[in-house]
């Protein structure tokens, strides 16, 4: 970015034309920083709205590869250290954000995370984000991968009503999939609307309680954990 | 949206730029894709009620530019306009998620007195 220089503006009558100062330019830039900071970790940003079975897939993921990945999690949540509790039950190791009624997480609150949770030998980040599917969608918090779940109960019109967030996620997860029978909604339907917005998004249907699609969300995982470490190795090498 | 936060961050964004020049800001102008989820009105509103608490900006007045959201295809390399957040190629029915306007929020013109 060319800056322009504030004596100019102190002569007479200016315009400051193409002054183009982006009001994401900090976030973005501490993104940076986050990205540099973990070259070996896989940070994965998930994205929903309230409710839609964040912890409870985060769990079900911990108890499932407890014995190949290390897991950490950051939880941004408005109030309460509830959530980070629910993970250290099954051994993730947690630390809770609490925005203190914000309705987003931003890069420096990640960055400032860091160094209060103890990352060696951490396969994989996740960053539980704020239910919101609005504001979230526009801070990049340094991830690999955003991953946004979308409970079956919630109706299947939601990408094209916050289509931000699908146009900027790399996975979309149907999740409480074990409920899609009493439910009028179309797996189908959710899959042609984001990929209206965002044509590359892969789409999982899971249930954490009954472990359907668990199997493929792990695989989804793993394969990008070991991918991630891989790359590094090389331009270490 | 936390059109609130946003509007304390074109102050500080302003105050890094033109630290000698603050108070002879007149006007700002903002470009805001609509995929930034900005309401011009709301943005008005937060901007009235962060210069009550800093009065010294009050000679001051924002006005925002909503952009529509444009791609650029990748097969055919032309630019068509999304419309109803259907990203497809006009021209010729790709499906794109290049996008090269819509997503910026930026301050494009500072007047000063």
């Amino acid at each position: 970015m060319q800056k322009p220089k504030s004596n100019q503006a102190s002569v007479g009558s200016v315009q400051c034309e193409n002054t183009t100062l982006n009001l994401l330019k900090v976030n973005d830039f501490v993104a940076k920083a986050i990205r540099e900071r973990l070259p070996n970790i896989l940070v994965i940003n998930v994205c929903s709205s309230p409710g839609s079975g964040k912890t409870t897939l985060m769990q079900e993921t911990g108890r499932r590869l407890r014995d190949k990945l290390n897991m950490a999690v950051l939880v941004g949540d408005p109030e309460t250290e509830r959530d980070a509790i629910r993970m250290r039950d099954v051994g993730i190791n947690a630390l809770q954000i609490v925005t203190g009624g914000m309705c987003h997480i931003e890069a420096q609150m990640i960055y400032q995370a860091l160094d209060h949770i103890d990352l060696t030998g951490t396969d994989v980040l996740f960053i539980e984000n704020v239910g919101n599917l609005v504001c979230p969608a526009a801070f990049d918090l340094g991830e690999d991968y955003r991953v946004t779940v979308l409970a079956c109960t919630e109706g299947d019109d939601k990408p094209k009503k916050y289509p931000r967030m699908f146009l900027t996620s790399e996975l979309l997860i149907v999740s409480k999939s074990d409920l899609l029978p009493y439910v009028p909604f179309s797996v189908e339907a959710v899959t042609k609307d984001a990929r209206d917005v965002n044509p590359d998004i892969e789409v999982l249907s899971i249930s954490s309680l009954k472990g359907d699609g668990m199997e493929e969300w792990c695989d989804w995982l793993t394969e990008r954990v070991h991918a991630k470490k891989e790359k590094n190795t090389e331009k270490v090498a | 949206m936390h059109e609130i936060s946003l509007v304390r961050n074109i102050f500080r964004t302003l105050e890094e730029e033109f630290p000698n020049d603050m108070q002879r800001i007149r006007g700002i102008y903002l470009k805001a894709g609509l995929l930034s989820n900005v309401q011009p009105i709301l943005m008005q509103n937060a901007f009235e009620a962060v210069l009550e608490d800093q009065p010294k900006y009050n000679q001051t007045s924002l006005h925002v530019e909503v952009l529509p959201i444009l791609i650029q295809c990748d097969l055919c390399g032309q630019t068509s306009k999304v419309e109803q957040y259907r990203f497809v190629c006009k021209h010729c029915g790709k499906p794109s998620r290049n996008v090269i306007q819509g997503e910026e929020l930026l301050i494009s013109k500072v007047e000063f007195d």
